[in-house]
């Protein structure tokens, strides 16, 4: 075969270009720190990036919901054991109160610290977190307890000596709020208000204080109520029981979402993300291989028969 | 009985023969680096020896050589490499052309990335996610409404990206048109002057690569074969004729059409018509300079189905995209817009589906469940299962939504303002499986589809191109190592010819010294 200077040059020039073609990829992975810059470099690479991205895009979804959730169930319980405080003391002083030699003073005394603890629930019911009222159900804008009526209630029973209807003062919304905590999970983060703060309740505290402002009720029928208040507390524990272990549940749940992310995010590197020592050895394999191109270029192109003619 | 004057004669052929194989060597020289040039060389050869044969023929020992003569100039060149590098010319400009739209479609779609549309309905879901847990608020409702805005211009920026290099592809296959068209009429040039000088016995050299150097450009466009018409008169044995170019399918078929007419000496020109309604490429036609396509008659027309010369023109048709005989838009561009389209149509019908089952905060406010809303429209089309045309370019989020306010989004099941329970069942249209136009997955499964199916397409293409490449490359290696000049080669033939020339001057002195011996020096006897 015959071989010509124009060959040999244009030889020359086409491996110092596809040289710096390879040279640029390498660059590209360097600066990138991924495997690939375009999706037809490798089209697997490319889609399972694109699937990878998004698992890993609801992981952190999944984490901003937990933190919201455990946001209400904190509060929830927290509030609870509140509650079970009040009713506590409540039921010390229905049990103090039932103690005949009590006068109408000190039934008087006891009886404004009960409307007081009836305030206090009145207030815990109607808690707020970031605005919204955690204890109605899906209706979380507007307060569950009406306080205005549960006041009227009161001065109404304390006059005419009979407790009226609550029903419309405390609301009845039993939904769940549910959020998604992983692909297709989702928990009610609200416990059913309608088990712990029901218009009987109100209406029993209510009770309370009209039969010790009523100088003719015995201290049997005040026994009686002793009953009536642990039934409340009884509700306020076995609702807690439940929240305590959906409270476990979504613990479970937080560390299978912090797995779950570890693991996308590992894979969606492990897919995309450029070997640094590979490439590394690349660049200088490529960079002496570059070179020994243009050395040779630079040899070969020179001395023609001319350099020796004279 | 020999002429006195016969050496003189054989020197000054010499000479002139040496005079004329030096001319040719600095010509060789002179174009070493020429774009098509290929080398010439003398064709040497004896003159008619003395004396010839007959009846008179003298008794004397013959027979004697009477010198040399350049017998004529030929092209080194090997006419069989060049179909092969035609062949492999056509097929590397088509991959090349379609390796480059389909790059610059990866450019728009730009997958995987951070501002990608997969991105944009990830941030999309992800706001989604958050109103189902706080679905009372405007902030939350506010970044759905952003988000959607966002990723319905991400879907309207692509789809009008990709629209407009398909305009840039309509302006290229014109150019392409024009180039061919160009370049038929030259070679018929080209045709017209080698038909004026080869009947003569002339091998006009310099026009034959001139025309080499067209076909191989217009063999990166179309697909093309060469046959030889040889001219009349006393044209040489090594002539090459005038050349009939015609179209060629990939298997070597002829298509029917000739570009270049080597027998008429005129060359027909060609024209593409696209469709009025959707722009796409219809038909290809043939006809002579000047031709109307409109018009009827005159002119071939094909179908671009059965235009199969491949090469560059062809690719840029299929990237902007033709008319199937039955209507059916085809080509690279179309594929993606139609997908886009599909994927935004089906996605919104089941968003806004599930959308208006929800109740947004007007009907929790007015108790019960007032009128569907849709969440996005399509802005001036009315986009349909069947012609989902359009829908990508003019998806937006729904006046209702935008100037009817935050509230409008229904983001409740149950009409309590705190129940997420719709923005839950919105955010689930993403992993829901729908049917795409016969396929039936999730929206984003299809989406990666896609963007799958485009990035093996480019792949593949830009493997060809490096496999063309190669071959064309290697072809051309062998084609220049024939033709090509070689300075070293050129310096030593200049050496010998002029070694050749200094002795032909040497025996001219020798014969004078020998007719001075004779003129000058006999008859003086006893001087």
């Amino acid at each position: 075969m015959r071989t010509t200077q124009m060959m040999l040059a244009n030889n020359t020039l086409r491996h110092i270009s596809s040289n710096y073609q390879r040279m640029g990829q390498i660059q590209d992975q360097l600066s990138t720190g991924k495997k690939i810059t375009r999706a037809s470099q490798d089209p697997v690479v490319a889609m399972n990036g694109m699937r990878y991205r998004t698992q890993v895009a609801e992981m952190e979804q999944f984490k901003r919901n937990l933190s919201e959730t455990y946001n209400w169930m904190e509060t929830t319980d927290a509030t609870l054991d509140k509650v079970t405080q009040t009713l506590h003391r409540v039921r010390e002083l229905t049990v103090q109160a039932a103690n005949d030699s009590y006068t109408a003073d000190q039934r008087e005394n006891i009886r404004k610290e009960v409307s007081q603890l009836r305030d206090h629930l009145v207030g815990l019911a109607n808690t707020k977190i970031n605005n919204k009222f955690i204890f109605n159900g899906t209706d979380t804008i507007n307060p569950p307890v009406n306080e205005a009526a549960i006041r009227a209630a009161q001065e109404q029973a304390l006059a005419e000596g009979e407790v009226p209807s609550l029903e419309n003062a405390v609301s009845t919304n039993d939904q769940n709020v549910n959020i998604e905590l992983l692909k297709g999970v989702y928990v009610p983060v609200n416990i059913n208000p309608t088990t712990v703060f029901t218009d009987k309740l109100f209406s029993d505290l209510i009770k309370i204080e009209q039969a010790l402002s009523n100088p003719t009720t015995s201290s049997a029928d005040i026994s009686a109520l002793i009953d009536v208040v642990a039934g409340h507390i009884d509700n306020v524990v076995n609702e807690r029981a439940e929240q305590g272990a959906r409270f476990n549940r979504i613990e479970m749940i937080e560390n299978r979402v912090w797995e779950q992310e570890i693991i996308a995010k590992r894979i969606m590197s492990n897919n995309e993300d450029a070997d640094f020592e590979k490439v590394i050895i690349d660049l200088t394999t490529q960079e002496s291989v570059h070179r020994a191109a243009l050395a040779a270029g630079a040899r070969i192109i020179q001395p023609t028969l001319m350099d020796f003619l004279r | 009985m020999r002429s006195t004057f016969h050496g003189l004669e054989t020197a000054r052929r010499a000479l002139y023969t040496s005079q004329t194989a030096l001319q040719t060597t600095g010509h060789n020289i002179a174009n070493a680096n020429t774009p098509g040039f290929s080398r010439q060389r003398v064709n040497l050869t004896t003159t008619t020896p003395w004396p010839g044969g007959g009846m008179d023929r003298p008794a004397v020992p013959g027979q004697i050589g009477t010198g040399v003569q350049a017998g004529s100039i030929q092209r080194v060149r090997e006419g069989f490499l060049d179909m092969q590098y035609r062949s492999e010319t056509s097929k590397f400009g088509y991959w090349d052309t379609r390796h480059t739209a389909l790059q610059k479609m990866e450019d728009i779609v730009n997958e995987p990335s951070e501002n990608g549309l997969s991105n944009a309905l990830d941030r999309f879901w992800t706001s989604l996610q958050d109103l189902s847990v706080h679905p009372e608020d405007s902030g939350a409702r506010s970044v759905v409404r952003q988000r959607g805005v966002a990723l319905a211009e991400t879907f309207n920026y692509t789809s009008q990206s990709l629209m407009a290099i398909q305009r840039d592809l309509q302006k290229q296959i014109d150019v392409s048109v024009k180039e061919i068209n160009s370049i038929t009429s030259q070679l018929n040039a080209i045709n017209l002057q080698i038909a004026k000088v080869e009947p003569h016995g002339y091998l006009p050299n310099d026009l034959y690569d001139q025309r080499d150097n067209l076909l191989d450009r217009l063999s990166q466009l179309v697909n093309i074969k060469v046959e030889p018409v040889r001219s009349g008169g006393i044209a040489s044995e090594i002539a090459e004729g005038k050349y009939t170019v015609k179209l060629l399918d990939d298997h070597g078929r002829d298509l029917g059409i000739t570009l270049v007419d080597g027998h008429r000496l005129t060359n027909n020109e060609l024209a593409i018509s696209y469709d009025e309604e959707t722009g796409l490429v219809d038909t290809v036609k043939f006809g002579p300079v000047g031709f109307d396509p409109k018009a009827p008659g005159n002119h071939q027309t094909l179908s671009f189905e059965d235009f199969h010369a491949v090469g560059k023109l062809k690719a840029d048709i299929e990237a902007h995209g033709y008319l199937e005989k039955n209507g059916v838009e085809k080509g690279i561009y179309p594929k993606m817009l139609r997908d886009l389209d599909q994927m935004v149509y089906t996605f919104v019908q089941e968003f806004n589906r599930v959308h208006g089952e929800g109740w947004n905060l007007n009907d929790v406010q007015n108790g019960e469940k007032g009128n569907p809303i849709n969440f996005f429209s399509f802005d001036g089309i009315n986009p349909t299962v069947d012609q989902v045309k359009g829908a990508a370019f003019h998806l937006r989020v729904s006046d209702d939504i935008m100037l009817g306010g935050l509230n409008n989004i229904a983001a409740s099941l149950r009409g309590f303002s705190g129940d997420g329970a719709n923005a839950l069942a919105l955010a689930t249209v993403k992993d829901s499986f729908l049917d795409f136009g016969g396929t039936t997955t999730t929206v984003q499964s299809f989406y990666q589809g896609v963007i799958g199916q485009m990035a093996v397409d480019t792949n593949e293409a830009a493997r060809m191109v490096r496999t063309t490449d190669t071959l064309r490359i290697s072809v051309d290696q062998r084609r220049e190592s024939i033709k090509g000049v070689s300075l070293d080669e050129e310096m030593t033939n200049l050496i010998q010819f002029q070694h050749a020339y200094n002795a032909a001057a040497r025996s001219i002195t020798i014969v004078d010294e020998m007719l001075d011996r004779i003129i000058n020096g006999m008859g003086v006897a006893g001087r």
